[in-house]
This record gives structure tokens, C-alpha cells and sequence, in this order.
């Protein structure tokens, strides 16, 4: 039986929790066990603390919610005072999210991370945030940018790197194969995709900055399709994110090409749903007559 | 201590016109709830939609907690239907609670749905504290309480079928001189409108006054930073975190009327 592995990080299972949606733990260890997921993915965190954008912020769509969040966190150093002690404690892979807007910010706050006494096995690197004016986007549409920061960072951490890619692209290829260029462990795919709504009647915006991300259910299709691109051409593990509801949802993206998968906007609903989700993902197995889930990874029949 | 609780309807009542009150089986929530706080619904399994709806509970004793709420949209309609012996997925008790601790004179002031943590605090104080109730709708059928000043409950209706006519807002100052205001603390639900128009008052006279606000949510539980208020004073330093926003889930529901910017969301 092959173990789920990136590098040599083991992981319980192949469902992780997506940045953003659990926080940094804390705020839902009285009714989440987090130690059920193969690894919690924090939310964000920036080399200085950032307010966000103005309200609203968010709004629900069918299947799905607008979201322009603004990357609101305390900021680097906060974290390793306030937040690395208790998820330190957490009885699972933990894997940092950064976020910037210059390389110089990234950079920072890896090394800060670096230095700091924690547990956790990796970073995700947020290259492709819809929703700041800055900049971080601008990493995330451009190889050569992609490339480069993957680089600068794999040059300065041992850690499990992964990027982020963001569906918001010509080609999501070009960008996976920039990451795995520049050194990337995995990618993970696919952030939000860009979506806004109006008021008819107030003829103004839904969100403040009138266009946001958006997640849910509604961009299911579009996450697989952009998971099945990259299986077809990179060779580092994919952890496929979008709109994932249930453990048919998981099995259909292991099969499309992913290797891991991130339970998102999801959470908010459903806090528990990973409770019965590797039972009924065992069952599936058995009734399919396949051995483990790594079996599933790309069995796409095409 | 945050719960996600399963629990059973033990009754869904209308009770006025298009305005709903559902019983609910709870133990863990209901024992550990304070006024003023609510939880995050589940409408069904077959919800479609990828957000809870955030409601204020409206009553709290041992084993049972209620909510209301007017059937509007996608996941009120779907309460509308809850029948006896539903199961449904619940997560609370969340956000603050109303501080009454201490107070002589109170005037609690509830519209349309707002009504729901208006009504629990009022049941909580109304023997020990000296209370006046000020319930609003625009027309008699969506009442459910009856006028009567002889008891310090007062209703006040748009269209002058019950009550005083006018709004809320015309009604208190109708019963009381701005004197008799400055004794009493005020907590406040209802439409932003006339949260609105409570909050400048309160200003204007140096009123105390709770409000207590609504917005859209996503996880009701300080994570998604989805429902956020500009605070009244918001520090204009760069690079900080929380100085410029709160958040209604965890922060609120209920302010101060000094502490936000506006009820206008």
C-alpha cells in the first residue's frame, strides 16, 4: 500500500482543510476535530498586518459565495507569538499560507516562519489573491513571476512548498510549469475565480470592490478541468480545491488528476463533514474493487 | 464553548401574519446561551445554498430554544417548513450577549423580525429590572403582542391600525421627553433604518444604547471575516489589523452605538 505522501510528508489522509476556512484552529477546536484532516492549511498570513478591504465583503450566489476578503491578518510576527503555540498542538500537518505583494514580502515572512519554533511541514503560497489592488495576483498570471518566487523561496526552506494557482489565466499549464521549474513540491488548484454581481434596483456592486472571488459548489467544473490540465502535463502532485461538498466530489477529483484534496468554502456549512467522509471513501474503494485511494490519482477514462 | 448541535422542532408556529417561531429541542446551546446571542442554521440537508442563516434566539431554558423569522428568502422558506420532529443541524451559541448588569430603567425597542433578542431580554428582565417594550410592524396582523400602556408595552404600527401610528422611532418620542430618555439604557433591534435613527439619537443626548445589527455571514465564528462594521473611530495607522473593522459575528452582534460607524449596511 503506497502511502499519501509529498516528499517525505505523510499524511493521513488526502483531504486537508483549504486556507481561510478554519483560521488558524483555534476558532472552531471545540466542535472541529482537526486531527480527522490530512493537514489544516492556515488562513493567509502577510509580512505586516493588513486590514482588508471595506464592507461588504462578502455575498451569496447560487451554489457559491462572492468573497473579497482583502487578505485580513495580523500579520507575520503576531502569528508566531499568538498562533504557532496553540497550532503547535494540533494533531496534524500544519501548512502555512503566505501571502504578499512584493517578493521582498514573501521572502520575509518564510524566513520569519523559518526561525520560529513550530511544527509545521510547509508552506502554501498564495500567488494568485483576486482581491488586493497591490499586487499578489501579478505573481500568480505571469510564468516568469511564478518561476522566480518559487525559486527565491525554495532556495531558503527545506519545507514542503506549494503554490496556488489561480484559474484567472490563459493557461494554468504555464503557471504549474513555472512552479515545478522554479522547485514547487505540489500546486494547489484552483484559488477563486473572478465573479461579481449588482444590485439592479441600487444599480451598485455587491462587493465593495465590485469584483471578488468567487467559491462554492458553482465552480466544481471549473476546478476539475483546470486539476485535469495540469495532471496532463506536470509531474509534482496536485491538490485539487473547488467547491468540493461531499465524498463523491473527492473521489471525482482524485480520478481528474488530484493527489490531495482541500475542503473550503465547505466548512462554513458543513463544519464536521470530514467526519464521515473517509468511511464513505473506503466504501466507495471496496465497491469499486480498489485497493487504496492512491489507486484513484488520474484513473480518469479517457 | 461553541456547539454544532442536532436538534428536533418541537413546534414551528405562526405567530402573526407571515412571521414564524420555531421551538427547538436543545440542550447544550440553550444551557450555555445568553441573550442576545444566536446561532447558525442549517434550513435542511437539502440546502443548496452555501451559507447558515445566522439567527438571534428569541427564548432560552433548559431544553429548548426558539428563533423567529419571516419566511423571505431561499432558507426561511425552507424553516417555513420545518415540521414536529425535524431534525436540524444547529451551531451556538455565538457572538456577545446584552449587558444589563446593574441597569434601573430600561426601553427595549424591537422591529419587524429584530424582535427576536428584544423579546428574550425582556423575558429575562422584565421582573427585575423597571422595563418599558417598544415593538414595531407596519400594519396590526403582523403583531402578536397587544398595546397596552398600562403595562409599559407599547406597539406601533406604520398604518395606524394598532398601537401608536407611525414608527418606532415617532412612538418613543411620543411616550417619553428626551429627561425621561437620559434615565433609561436602550437596546435596540430592527431594520437599519430605524437602528439608524436610534443610533444618531442616542448621540445627539448621550443616550446609552445597545444595538443590535445584522449582516450577511459566512461562518458566524470569526474566520471568513465576511461580516464586518467600520468602527466608529477607526484608527487611520498603516499596516494594523481589527483597528478599522469589526466583526458583527464575534465582535457583535450587539454594540454600543458610540462604537460604529453607521447601521446602515
Amino acid at each position: 500500500m503506497s502511502a499519501l505522501k509529498i516528499n517525505n510528508i505523510i499524511f493521513n489522509n488526502p483531504i486537508m482543510v483549504a486556507s481561510g476556512t478554519y483560521g488558524y484552529g483555534d476558532e472552531v477546536s471545540d466542535f472541529v476535530d482537526l486531527s480527522k484532516f490530512g493537514a489544516l492549511i492556515t488562513k493567509s498570513v502577510t509580512r505586516n498586518p493588513r486590514e482588508g478591504n471595506p464592507p461588504p465583503r462578502i455575498f451569496e450566489v447560487n451554489s457559491g459565495m462572492l468573497n473579497s476578503i482583502g487578505l485580513a491578518n495580523l500579520g507575520v510576527e503576531r502569528y508566531v507569538e499568538e498562533k504557532i503555540p496553540q497550532l503547535n498542538k494540533i494533531k496534524t500537518n500544519i501548512i502555512i499560507n503566505i501571502a504578499g505583494t512584493r517578493i521582498d514580502d514573501y521572502i520575509e515572512t518564510l524566513e520569519i516562519l523559518e526561525s520560529a519554533n513550530s511544527k509545521h511541514v510547509g508552506y502554501e503560497i498564495n500567488i494568485s489573491c483576486p482581491n488586493v489592488k497591490e499586487g499578489g495576483m501579478e505573481f500568480g498570471v505571469s510564468p516568469d513571476m511564478t518561476k522566480k518566487l518559487t525559486k527565491e523561496l525554495r532556495s531558503r526552506t527545506d519545507k514542503l512548498l506549494i503554490m496556488k494557482l489561480t484559474p484567472n489565466v490563459t493557461s494554468i499549464v504555464e503557471i504549474g510549469l513555472a512552479a515545478q521549474r522554479g522547485g514547487a513540491d505540489a500546486v494547489s488548484a484552483i484559488n477563486t475565480v473572478s465573479g461579481m454581481r449588482v444590485d439592479i434596483q441600487s444599480k451598485k456592486p455587491m462587493l465593495s470592490t465590485i469584483i471578488g472571488g468567487l467559491s462554492g459548489p458553482a465552480i466544481k467544473p471549473i476546478a476539475i478541468a483546470n486539476v485535469f490540465r495540469l495532471f496532463k502535463n506536470i509531474d509534482i502532485p496536485i491538490i485539487g480545491i473547488g467547491g468540493i461538498s461531499n465524498s463523491d466530489d473527492v473521489i471525482e477529483f482524485l480520478i481528474s488528476g488530484a493527489s490531495f484534496v482541500q475542503l473550503g468554502t465547505i466548512n462554513y456549512k458543513h463544519p464536521n463533514l470530514i467526519n464521515g467522509l473517509m468511511n464513505e471513501i473506503e466504501n466507495y474503494l471496496k465497491n469499486n474493487s480498489t485497493q487504496t485511494i492512491t489507486d484513484l490519482i488520474g484513473k480518469i477514462d479517457v | 464553548m461553541i456547539f454544532n448541535e442536532i436538534v428536533t422542532v418541537l413546534d414551528n408556529v405562526e405567530i402573526s401574519k407571515n412571521i414564524y417561531e420555531a421551538h427547538l429541542s436543545s440542550t447544550l446551546i440553550s444551557n450555555s446561551s445568553r441573550p442576545g446571542q444566536f446561532i447558525n442554521i442549517l434550513p435542511s440537508s437539502a440546502f443548496n445554498y452555501v451559507m447558515r442563516r445566522p439567527m438571534s434566539i428569541s427564548y432560552q431554558d433548559n431544553e429548548k430554544i426558539k428563533v423567529i423569522y419571516k419566511p423571505i428568502g431561499p432558507g426561511t422558506k425552507m424553516m417555513s417548513d420545518w415540521s414536529k420532529g425535524d431534525k436540524v443541524d444547529i451551531v451556538g451559541p455565538l457572538g456577545n450577549s446584552w449587558e444589563y448588569k446593574g441597569e434601573k430603567e430600561v426601553l427595549l425597542i424591537g422591529g419587524g423580525v429584530g424582535i427576536a433578542p428584544i423579546m428574550n431580554l425582556y423575558n429575562q428582565i422584565k421582573n427585575k429590572i423597571s422595563s418599558s417594550l417598544f415593538i414595531g410592524a407596519r400594519t396590526k396582523d403582523e403583531h402578536f403582542l397587544d398595546h397596552q400602556p398600562s403595562k409599559d408595552i407599547y406597539i406601533s404600527t406604520d398604518d395606524g391600525t394598532a398601537g401608536i401610528k407611525g414608527n418606532l422611532y415617532d412612538a418613543i418620542n411620543s411616550i417619553y421627553d428626551i429627561n425621561e430618555l437620559k434615565k433609561k439604557t436602550l437596546y435596540v433591534c430592527g431594520p437599519p433604518m430605524m437602528m439608524e435613527a436610534m443610533r444618531l439619537l442616542s448621540l445627539k443626548y448621550n443616550l446609552k444604547c445597545y444595538l443590535a445589527l445584522e449582516t450577511i455571514m459566512a461562518c458566524g465564528i470569526g474566520i471568513c471575516q465576511g461580516c464586518t462594521i467600520e468602527k466608529d473611530i477607526a484608527s487611520t495607522d498603516k499596516d494594523t489589523y481589527r483597528n478599522k473593522y469589526e466583526l458583527v459575528c464575534v465582535d457583535g452582534p450587539i454594540f454600543k452605538s458610540n462604537e460604529i460607524k453607521t447601521c446602515l449596511l
